[in-house]
């Protein structure tokens, strides 16, 4: 599992970004995404796509953890969002790791672009292991790495020096998110 | 097997008047051949070597002023289409075909009508120029029958349709095309993959200068291509035992005043339909309408002698009969009331691969090859159709269907057609059937023949099949609905797979078709469900990839033009699509437009501000730019560009910067290239190019330091609560003091 | 009380002095003030290798700060304000403008405290205390303002809650605070008497309002009775785009 986390200004302005793997079953933290590494702006796009189910899940579900809300199929990427009671928003991009098996790893002209052709196979083998990013356990998980999060970014916020819609870039903050997602994730 | 006279008795139409919908059709028929008409013409364009080079530099010019001017950033049209921008709503127009495409879905769905005529027809009217002879007279005046056409439904309302037609083909060509099929099952994809390659081809042509034509017309290219794939697609699947579309509802039995014994001929020629190499396969339906015509040479026969004639037709096979008046001599264009043939709509892959070298098939070649014909001529096919269509095809469809219903479905339907559908047995309903089919195993009804897989013409589940088929080609999609509902799991219980996948997809092609039905989003899953299904029948049990893309493609345009939530399983299902990797690269691009247009057409629901895929559509079609740029097709890259930029400026501020940075490196890079390359394209030095593209680059970066500012009150507080600085209260003290002093003083 | 005294040294706070804490920054020569009658958290500087990020959010959940020293800290704010005023309504804008971030602040640390704690200080305006839902209609932000706000800022819910009774203004809200707090020890001068220094109470609102996502725009107002002399409304005008949307969920019956 490889996860992308960014924390939005209620404008859309990303104040935090943070990429890192799973650290559960021998996992080494490190992000694997099925993009190339010269296609990061796909998680971007990605993430910048769901705003638009953000935004209407903002306002039909009143929790600050709205789930899972989206799903990017051709990369089997899928969003799960947290809502600050002040509008800024959390989202986190996981990506279950391509199989072994499931052809080409990336790096070709359209593969770049979609994924891979193979994460049908991916998706129906994974339901089965914790890694199913829809399962309960892992809804569970990331509320859990969210609520953690909620707690550094509120102790940020409370910082006088801190204007809502700033850059985090408290070092300190970074290793609390990445502790978190090495424990939750 | 029906003999001539006992068709059917011929149910006057409910309220015919010849000449009602004329003046209307009129007017909807440019309409329809527009997308047609647009290509020919920027094609033609691209024949004549001559291209006009004046708005090539005129585009340029534009290009100039529009970099250099401050104002451009707003505006964010950095493409280099900026001929295009003058068109304001192009792309609204692109996007809102909705309604075009259900026409277009409908009107794949038409009765197919044998064409059968005897050698001396042919052989006339090979004269006028027809290498096809007869069928293919017939066949492009029967794709869009003049004036409304008026059908009753299973409940006994009737409804005018305006763009109703019929298909005509070649009763020889029926027979063997099951035959072809196997071998170019997969070639079918491939085939509408080269059409498509061959269509952008000659459209972006070597310097791209067919494209100002384009740009005049008004048309993206995209949406003629879309809805070219789109056609390919539903013309690609030739006659199958599974569905009963392609099987003909009525064939066309033709003589000509030529014949020396014409009732003997037609008696013959009748004959033959039934026996003999031109009977067809076992799987059709034998009980079509014939229809009987007298093709009358008008310049060389005398028409007393063929009105006789007639008459005596009309005693003998009763009412079907037609008598067409045509000239023999070929029609030149210089000729005073010469009429060009208008193009086939419904060309195969493969008619439109092959007809590279023939000139009357051809799209392609423009004004040189399309055959004329004489005005009158024209009148008279197109009433003869009329009335063939009319009086006879739709009140023999309606009665079939009613009769089927009360004799087949009806039973069915009933208790003990569940109860026997529930013990799998259907022994004795079937009654004849049963005879001579082996193979009948404890689970399934034995009617299926599992050695050629399908199920005999006779056996009450093909005549079910035909029955929703024929209520399906009537356009009466409730009784369609229920009736594919009815049978989709007894196909499943004899392991029929492909007429599984087949009723599955109809049944959900049928239920977003009618117009009443399904409000309710549980409908909506059932119906994902059953495209699910059919998919997994076609895909993975039968490997017919034709079908499976058909059916997602239908899947895409249908729930896309539903609205509301459905245009996000429409969404989903074009991702299917692009997943199975049942299209080559060029149908992979243009299924990433579909999904951009999928999102694109999720509008706001009322008054709220959510709801919109406005950001999903913008990156769906910026994906699509950059593979057009792979793919070497600058300009359709441009387009899409300039269609993102759209979508994406209503969730952008007003100066369109995006918040995420590497995004907006990434559409800057591509902006870029796009640019050059475009320009390139078309012979241009791109030198001064880079400098002014910098430029813009630099004004963008300055505006994103300070846009930010969103929020009313923080405007308010100045912008230096940098948390990395505790010195920046020091200038402000200083500023503050001499203030603080005068207001001391 | 007379008017607001000067320290001319108080304005190396200038850039933070929308959060009192903040106050008790380093350059200043006033008293260093622990933790205020807000009780965010003050940042120190992590000399013993601590950051804000080590300390918890809920300590000072329950501590107080003695009256004097806020009055004291207030005044110099309402001081600072004055500065450069143009007129009673500029300097309303300021003092609006030092409460608006703290409400944003304040809104985060309300529902961080709610979600931490099993006794819910939103029980009041939610029914289901756990997990507290964001306000997604105008009532539900109204009672959180009333109740868990007020009560996080002055140790007591707001006195009284009233929709406008105007057909030409439905988006016209009330809260009534019949002493308060910030007012105390404030005595405006006969010429400025249309003033109201819990302006900075209404821009703690109005980031509140704001930072739930519905815009808005809150004044302070006086309206003494007999009984409370300084009783003060606090009108909130709420957005058209917050009115529609108001419609759209209530068709929707989302609560």
């Amino acid at each position: 599992m490889s996860y992308y986390f960014t924390i939005l200004s209620p404008t859309d302005t990303p104040i935090f970004n943070i990429a890192f793997g799973t650290s559960k079953g021998g996992g080494d933290g490190i992000a694997r995404f099925r993009f190339p590494d010269t296609a990061q702006y796909m998680n971007q796009f990605i993430i910048h796509s769901s705003l638009d189910i953000v935004e209407e899940a903002q306002w039909t579900n009143g929790g600050m953890y709205l789930k899972h809300i989206d799903t990017y199929p051709p990369a089997a990427a899928y969003i799960s969002a947290f809502l600050t009671p002040s509008g800024a928003r959390f989202l986190l991009l996981h990506q279950p790791p391509q199989l072994p098996n499931s052809g080409s790893s990336g790096g070709l002209g359209s593969s770049s672009l979609l994924g891979s052709s193979g994460n049908l196979v991916a998706r129906g083998s994974t339901s089965s292991i914790a890694a199913n990013p829809t399962s309960p356990q892992t809804e569970e998980a990331v509320r859990q790495f969210m609520t953690e999060v909620y707690e550094s970014y509120v102790k940020t916020a409370m910082s006088p020096f801190y204007k809502q819609g700033m850059e985090i870039r408290s070092p300190v903050f970074r290793t609390r998110v990445t502790a978190a997602g090495k424990k939750w994730l | 097997m029906t003999s001539p006279g006992d068709a059917t008795p011929v149910k006057p139409p409910p309220s015919f008047s010849p000449g009602v919908g004329r003046s209307a059709s009129k007017s909807r028929f440019p309409d329809e051949h527009e997308p047609t008409l647009s290509i020919d013409a920027e094609l033609a364009d691209t024949g004549s070597v001559s291209s006009p080079t004046p708005p090539l530099s005129a585009t340029t010019a534009e290009l100039r002023i529009r970099s250099a001017s401050p104002q451009a950033r707003s505006v964010r049209s950095s493409t280099p289409q900026l001929a295009r921008s003058s068109f304001g709503s192009l792309f609204d127009g692109r996007f809102d075909g909705s309604e075009d495409i259900r026409s277009l879905i409908i009107r794949a769905f038409s009765p197919t009508i044998a064409v059968y005529a005897s050698e001396d027809t042919d052989e006339l009217i090979k004269n006028k120029g027809f290498k096809g002879g007869f069928w293919e007279l017939l066949r492009p005046f029967g794709e869009t029958i003049t004036g409304k056409v008026i059908i009753r439904d299973s409940i006994g309302s009737s409804r005018a349709w305006e763009d109703y037609g019929v298909r005509f083909v070649d009763l020889k060509g029926l027979g063997r095309a099951p035959a072809s099929r196997d071998s170019g099952r997969d070639s079918a994809l491939a085939q509408i993959e080269e059409v498509l390659a061959q269509q952008l081809g000659s459209a972006e042509g070597s310097l791209g200068a067919s494209l100002s034509s384009k740009d005049v017309l008004g048309f993206p290219a995209t949406i003629s291509l879309a809805k070219l794939f789109l056609r390919q697609l539903l013309s690609s699947t030739t006659a199958a035992p599974h569905e009963t579309f392609g099987h003909p509802v009525a064939s066309v039995i033709t003589i000509s005043s030529r014949n020396k014994a014409p009732l003997e001929t037609l008696r013959q020629l009748y004959a033959e339909t039934n026996t003999g190499d031109k009977r067809l396969p076992d799987w059709v339906h034998q009980e079509y309408l014939r229809y009987y015509v007298l093709v009358h040479d008008e310049d060389r026969d005398d028409i007393t002698e063929s009105t006789r004639l007639y008459d005596q037709m009309k005693r003998h096979f009763g009412l079907h009969c037609h008598l067409l008046r045509l000239r023999s001599s070929q029609c030149i264009v210089t000729d005073d009331d010469s009429v060009q043939v208008p193009h086939c709509e419904w060309l195969s892959p493969q008619e439109h691969l092959s007809g590279a070298g023939e000139a009357e098939t051809l799209v392609d070649l423009g004004t040189d090859g399309t055959p004329y014909l004489f005005d009158s001529d024209v009148s008279a096919i197109k009433s003869f159709i009329r009335e063939l269509t009319v009086q006879s095809v739709i009140p023999f469809m309606e009665n079939r269907v009613a009769v089927w219903n009360d004799q087949v479905a009806s039973r069915r339907r009933g208790i003990s057609g569940r109860f026997m559908s529930m013990s799998r047995r259907w022994a004795g309903f079937g009654s004849s059937s049963r005879s001579g089919i082996g193979g009948s195993g404890g689970a399934t009804s034995g009617n299926y023949d599992t050695e050629h897989n399908f199920y005999r013409q006779d056996t009450p589940e093909a005549i079910l099949r035909k029955m929703a088929d024929y209520a399906f080609m009537l356009r009466d999609w409730k009784l369609a609905s229920s009736t594919y509902e009815m049978i989709r799991s007894d196909y499943g219980n004899d392991k029929a797979w492909k007429y599984h996948a087949g009723a599955h997809e109809m049944c959900a092609v049928s239920m977003l078709l009618n117009p009443l039905a399904m409000s309710a989003k549980i409908k909506l899953e059932s119906i994902d469900q059953m495209f699910e299904t059919a998919c997994y029948s076609y895909l993975t049990r039968c490997s017919d990839a034709t079908h499976a893309l058909r059916c997602l493609a239908l899947a895409v345009e249908l729930l896309k033009s539903r609205g509301g939530s459905a245009t996000e399983s429409a969404a989903r299902w074009a991702m299917r699509v692009m997943d199975f990797g049942l299209v080559g690269s060029v149908g992979q691009i243009l299924f990433m437009e579909r999904v951009a247009a999928c999102y694109a057409s999720k509008t706001p629901v009322g008054g709220a501000k959510w709801g919109a895929r406005r950001r999903k559509a913008g990156m769906w079609s910026i994906f699509a730019a950059d593979q057009w740029l792979k793919a070497g097709k600058p300009t359709l890259a441009s387009a899409c560009l300039e269609e993102a930029e759209r979508l994406y400026a209503d969730v952008l501020d007003a100066d369109g910067v995006f918040p995420m940075p590497e995004m907006q490196s990434f559409i800057d890079n591509l902006r870029h290239a796009v640019k050059v390359e475009y320009l390139q394209a078309r012979g241009f030095d791109t030198q001064d190019e880079p400098a002014v593209d910098d430029a813009l680059g630099t004004e963008e970066i300055s505006e994103k330091l300070d846009k930010r500012n969103h929020r009313r009150s923080l405007i308010g507080l100045p912008a230096q609560l940098d948390a990395g600085t505790l010195m920046s209260a020091g200038p402000r003290d200083a500023e503050d003091q001499p203030n603080d002093d005068f207001e001391r003083a | 009380m007379a008017a607001p005294p000067r320290h001319s040294a108080m304005l190396s706070v200038s850039n933070t002095a929308g959060t009192p804490q903040s106050g008790s920054s380093d350059k200043s020569q006033t008293p260093q003030q622990p933790s205020t009658p807000q009780p965010t958290q003050g940042l120190r500087v992590p000399s013993n290798r601590k950051t804000i990020y080590d300390r918890h959010l809920n300590r000072s959940r329950n501590a107080e700060l003695s009256r004097a020293s806020f009055a004291y800290l207030f005044a110099e704010m309402v001081t600072y304000a004055q500065r450069r005023v143009t007129g009673i309504q500029d300097l309303e804008k300021r003092l609006n403008e030092q409460g608006y971030p703290l409400g944003l602040r304040l809104l985060d640390l309300l529902f961080y405290r709610t979600t931490t704690t099993s006794s819910s200080a939103l029980s009041s305006s939610s029914t289901s205390s756990s997990p507290p839902n964001r306000p997604l209609r105008i009532l539900t932000l109204l009672h959180l303002i009333h109740g868990p706000l007020w009560r996080l800022l002055f140790g007591r819910s707001a006195d009284a809650l009233e929709h406008s009774v105007s057909p030409d203004t439905p988006n016209e809200y009330m809260i009534t605070d019949n002493d308060p707090l910030v007012n105390t020890y404030i005595s405006v001068p006969r010429e400025m008497n249309q003033l109201n220094c819990a302006a900075f109470v209404a821009g703690i609102i109005e980031g509140v309002c704001d930072g739930c996502g519905f815009e808005a725009k809150v004044s302070a107002h006086n309206q003494p009775t007999e009984m409370w002399p300084s009783r003060t409304v606090f009108l909130l005008g709420f957005g058209e785009s917050v009115m529609e949307r108001e419609k759209v969920l209530e068709r929707a019956g989302i609560k």
